[in-house]
């Protein structure tokens, strides 16, 4: 028995090193106040600005807290809300976008037409435009990146089912009688979820960018609660004083998505679904 | 064709030379980076404008002009004389002064003038003047409708800069954003909001304040004011040599710019004050323990030395100290007092739990605690955060883009917010806490009516400087005694610049760096 | 061809309402008003419903809404509430700075995008391409503010080679070019990459190699070519980057710009300065969908076919 395609990406010479980092990152998020003697919140403000030292890998913020320890907590922050916001964003797109090609028509048309227009703009402005209306905060940026990301799993969604509409099972069942919902349930969505699903975990890497962009503005997670943006905003103005405050998370930003990128490649071979990825570009 | 496209090529690099070049900067001409705060003013209209940059102090001249110890001066008004009653102001105008379109500055400026402030953002400036009378060409008479202690502070003030009446009229809404026409040392060639201003010098001029040793035409020929939002971008431009001078630096980046060794430090007393305002009509803080104690636990001396680099000083009062109605009893100033604090929370029914969070009825003490995006502040406020949760008040931070949290404010849903105001005179402490201003700018949505009563005092009833000051600094000590605020941080004003290239005047007699020392300034040949 | 063309641009009247509807009335939803940031605090209401009836404030949406759209038709995009200042002038000001660091950025990524796609897909999995392609995709994954700070902190602050921030010279748009050109990079060096493999493996490029055709001359002659079509209809949808996605680079590097403008203007609530940015940007993308989709048709034999 093969196992499942998952693991077996692991065993890719880019999956291997890729998935492990990502297996190590959220470990270390989940089991974060048992990696360190510190706690991310509490000042010591005497201590503020060491570069790394033995005590401190990777040095102290402006607030002389431990960055290592806030950047394990910041792992948190980061994965679970463009997570979760990539999650949302998947299920409103796999509905919008099946139920478009399932529909057709002028609905499909509409759907088509607004899903175009919003995947050609910046996710960045969409983002910021909804946080200005939802306001700044964990809730927000979840939101946001929510929206930003909609379009490219309606469009997705839509190319998927539209390809699979016109397979002989499909048709097979139509003709046995079977229900509309019956068919999209069952067969197609089942059906377009590979792709979808992976393409899902490419796009949490760009939301961990697009988190960290809004953490930037000052308008992600709010403190004392660290998120890599909110640390590379606070380290932003400090660069020339302290410039691990802000290279650390930066780095952890780049080599997570770097990993999340390599390893969805890894699990796109394994999966044999290349041609059918690209043809929703 | 070979020779066409050799020709292009030359002609495309000689013009990318050129571009490169442009940039040297070259002689008497210098680069100025305007404060933070006032980046993004759109417009250098004196009568219809929130906030000023530095720039409309070298277009504009005033008709008084205010000295280091604040005492006034004569400017384009030469000396004047006040009734024993105060209920009349007579002005006697330098001759010979000139408008940057040729207009003359006279008598039959100051009508047309002051009329532009009604209705206007500062009408109240002028709301004590009945009207105008022109005695001669150069002599006008206010008559004035109550006494104005504060005559020769707002005659001082940029908002009350003197405009050239018929340009003004004429150009309507585009004055001050297109054209702009003043009395002052420079004109204005160009204005991009948010981006830069670029000042020429005026060569006709003769007429600058006697507090500066140049009364002539400016040294500088040519200023061009840039507009950084971030300090840190601002640093680094000085500090690679792109700009000559900084017009703010926060107290955080000073110890950086003495690290330099081609960069310079002038520091003058500062105008703002750091604060916290607390919403009085917002449970826990309708109870005044509960603000008592939070204002107690603001330990103000370790935010100067960690925040500030121990640079400028505490605040305990509402107001700069170099105002005279700052000097309140001690009882009602706000210091540090932990012990305080922690009685008066106990007191008040909120009992210390296990995770270091007081309750009370099960309900955790957990309020808001609102900043602006700045990074000074968002440093200044997780410090204020962590001094609150050492007194088991847990507050929740939220930041909002600096010019959106006026329209929240005035929500009135705030509890707690950390900000700074800048202004040097008494009247701010009206403008915070009057009662017909709640939400914003009365942040702390304050209305007491006692206090509504030594306002009236203070600002219409007072009959001479002595009187205003009486009367302003019992309003203050009221308003204090009832913690709508607590004070946290005077900052000094501290002006950093390029010494290779800027020569600044060895003394300078005023309260800020502006058109006194621009006067006074030469760049290095 | 031409009655294809003339379809498409007629479609995009209705679209065109559609999405001035939507920027409508996503801006009415921010909380806040402009007019508070230009009274003075304590006016008195009359002054308040002064300045509303200045700026049709005062009326109801709808009407807002058709009066604003009469107007956007013939031009005049209204005066700015904040800024005090024809919102034309403010986007003109703006837009030559987004357009020069937008278009040299998408120069920057496409050359180097093509150069390195094609150079990869040549050593197809070797460690040429191994290499190309890790590259390519760390610069894509480093946050833009964070990539242009490091840059600014190595080439202008301890090189002193370029100035650190503004557009006041050329060659301050050297690192907010760098900045943009390597995070598009990555995907232009990706779809070529993958598009140069697919091509080759066309019959015509079986029959080209069968008439002897030396294969290097083969594949930059006619496979890039072929390689090209979904590389430019991609950059041809992703136009709105040109001119908004660069808002984060160009706060970091205090420049200029549409994308500077719209976030301003955005926390200010101008709203007449956000619709016309917003409203810009999705005309500007609703061209690049239409220009990617001529160009396909252009450049692809088969479109161009099947279309005639």
């Amino acid at each position: 028995m093969t196992p499942p395609a998952p693991l077996r990406a692991l065993r890719r010479p880019a999956g291997a090193p890729a998935g492990l980092w990502l297996i190590l990152v959220i470990l270390a998020a989940i089991a974060a106040p048992l990696l360190t003697p510190y706690a991310y919140d509490i000042q010591n403000l005497k201590s503020a600005y060491q570069p790394p030292s033995a005590s401190h890998w990777l040095g102290t913020d402006e607030f002389g807290r431990d960055l290592l320890t806030r950047l394990i907590y910041g792992a948190r922050t980061s994965l679970s809300v463009s997570s979760i916001a990539i999650t949302i964003s998947v299920l409103c797109g796999m509905t919008l976008g099946a139920a478009a090609a399932w529909f057709g028509g002028w609905f499909d048309r509409a759907v088509t037409t607004v899903v175009d227009l919003t995947w050609s703009f910046p996710e960045i402005l969409i983002a910021l435009i909804l946080v200005a209306i939802i306001g700044p905060g964990t809730t927000g940026t979840m939101v946001a990146i929510s929206v930003a990301y909609l379009a490219q799993f309606t469009r997705l969604t839509r190319a998927q089912i539209m390809t699979l509409k016109g397979e002989t099972f499909i048709e097979a069942a139509a003709s046995l009688g079977a229900g509309n919902a019956h068919i999209l349930f069952r067969h197609l969505l089942p059906n377009a979820l590979a792709p979808v699903l992976v393409s899902a975990m490419l796009a949490t890497g760009d939301a961990i960018i697009l988190e960290a962009t809004l953490g930037f503005f000052g308008l992600g997670a709010q403190p004392p609660v660290p998120s890599w943006g909110g640390m590379m905003s606070a380290g932003s103005a400090l660069v020339f004083k302290a410039p691990w405050i802000i290279i650390f998370p930066g780095l952890a930003v780049a080599i997570t998505v770097v990993a999340i990128n390599l390893y969805g490649d890894a699990l796109i071979a394994e999966l044999d679904i290349r041609a059918r990825m690209r043809r929703a570009v | 064709m070979t020779m066409s496209i050799r020709k292009t090529l030359l002609t495309a690099s000689v013009s990318l030379f050129a571009l490169f070049a442009a940039q040297a900067v070259t002689a008497q001409e210098a680069v100025f980076v305007l404060n933070t705060s006032e980046v993004g003013a759109p417009t250098y209209n004196p009568i219809k404008a929130n906030n000023l940059n530095k720039a409309t102090t070298l277009i504009f001249d005033r008709m008084v002009s205010q000295a280091a110890d604040l005492s006034f001066h004569p400017w384009l008004a030469e000396s004047w004389e006040e009734a024993p009653d105060g209920m009349s102001w007579t002005f006697h105008l330098k001759p010979g002064v000139k408008f940057h379109n040729g207009e003359p500055f006279n008598a039959a400026t100051i009508g047309p003038w002051l009329e532009a402030f009604k209705g206007s953002e500062n009408a109240y400036m002028t709301e004590a003047i009945a009207k105008v009378e022109v005695v001669d060409d150069l002599t006008v008479k206010f008559v004035m409708a109550r006494p104005e202690p504060n005559m020769l502070y707002n005659l001082s003030s940029s908002f009350m800069s003197v405009i050239e009446p018929k340009s003004y009229a004429a150009l309507g809404d585009n004055y001050g954003v297109t054209e702009v026409y003043g009395t002052g040392p420079f004109k204005m060639e160009s204005f991009t909001v948010g981006q830069e201003t670029v000042l020429v010098r005026n060569d006709d001029y003769t007429w600058g304040s006697p507090l500066a040793k140049n009364t002539g035409p400016a040294h500088i020929a040519k200023i061009t004011f840039r507009e950084i939002a971030e300090d840190s971008t601002a640093f680094l431009e000085l500090k690679t040599g792109g700009v000559d001078m900084l017009l703010g630096v926060p107290a955080d980046l000073l110890s950086e710019v003495k690290k330099e060794p081609n960069l310079a430090v002038l520091t003058l007393p500062g105008q703002d004050v750091y604060y916290m305002p607390i919403n009085v009509t917002k449970a826990p803080f309708d109870d005044i323990k509960v603000r008592e104690a939070v204002a107690k636990a603001i330990n103000q001396e370790e935010i100067l030395a960690s925040v500030f680099g121990g640079v400028g000083s505490i605040a305990d009062t509402f107001l700069i100290s170099a105002l005279p109605e700052s000097h309140v009893s001690d009882a009602a100033k706000i210091h540090y007092d932990p012990a305080r604090a922690n009685a008066l929370l106990d007191e008040a029914g909120w009992v210390m739990g296990a995770d270091g969070v007081r309750a009370k009825d099960g309900q955790p003490l957990k309020v808001s605690l609102w900043t602006q995006s700045d990074s000074i502040f968002r440093r200044l406020t997780e410090v204020v955060q962590a001094q609150l949760k050492a007194v088991g008040v847990e507050a929740e931070i939220t930041t909002f883009d600096s010019s959106m949290i006026r329209d929240q404010y005035k929500t009135g849903t705030q509890q707690l917010a950390v900000r700074s105001y800048d202004w040097d005179n008494a009247d701010i402490v009206d403008w915070f806490f009057g009662a017909d201003r709640l939400g914003y700018p009365n942040i702390s949505m304050f209305n007491d009516p006692k206090a509504e009563e030594l306002r009236k005092a203070a600002m219409t009833g007072s009959k001479n400087m002595a009187e205003r000051v009486a009367n302003f600094t019992a309003y203050h000590e009221y308003v204090l005694t009832q913690f709508p605020m607590a004070p946290i941080y005077q900052p000094v004003e501290s002006v950093a610049y390029n010494a290779d290239r800027l020569v600044m005047p060895t003394e300078l007699n005023a309260p800020v760096v502006g058109s006194t020392a621009v006067m006074d300034m030469e760049v290095k040949e | 061809m031409y009655s294809y063309l003339i379809r498409r641009i007629v479609m995009l009247v209705p679209v065109f309402l559609a999405v001035s509807l939507v920027i409508f009335l996503i801006l009415h939803f921010i909380p806040g008003d402009p007019i508070d940031n230009l009274l003075k605090v304590g006016s008195s209401p009359a002054a308040r419903a002064e300045m509303e009836a200045r700026y049709g404030l005062d009326q109801p949406l709808p009407v807002q809404y058709g009066i604003w759209l009469s107007k956007v038709v013939q031009g005049d995009l209204g005066t700015a509430i904040v800024a005090r200042r024809p919102v034309s002038d403010l986007i003109l000001q703006a837009l030559p700075h987004s357009l020069r660091l937008g278009g040299l950025a998408l120069l920057f990524s496409s050359v180097v995008g093509v150069g390195l796609g094609v150079l990869a897909a040549l050593n197809r999995d070797k460690w040429p391409d191994r290499a190309i392609m890790g590259g390519v995709l760390l610069g894509s994954t480093m946050p833009s503010f964070w990539l242009g700070l490091i840059l600014m902190l190595i080439f202008s602050v301890w090189l002193g080679w370029l100035p650190v921030s503004g557009a006041r010279s050329a060659s301050a748009l050297v690192l907010p070019v760098l900045t943009i050109g390597l995070g598009g990079t990555a995907l232009v060096a990706r779809i070529t990459r993958v598009a140069m493999i697919e091509a080759s493996g066309r019959d015509f490029v079986t029959l080209l190699h069968a008439k002897g055709l030396s294969p290097l001359r083969i594949q930059l002659r006619h496979v890039l070519r072929h390689a090209l079509i979904p590389v430019v209809t991609i950059l041809a949808l992703r136009i709105g980057w040109i001119l908004g996605g660069a808002v984060t680079v160009e706060v970091v590097f205090a420049r200029p710009g549409l994308g500077t403008l719209l976030i301003k203007s955005l926390s200010q609530h101008d709203y007449p300065v956000v619709q016309a940015c917003l409203l810009m940007l999705a005309m500007a993308v609703m061209l690049g969908t239409l220009l990617g989709d001529i160009l396909q048709a252009a450049m692809d034999p088969r479109v161009r076919a099947a279309l005639a």
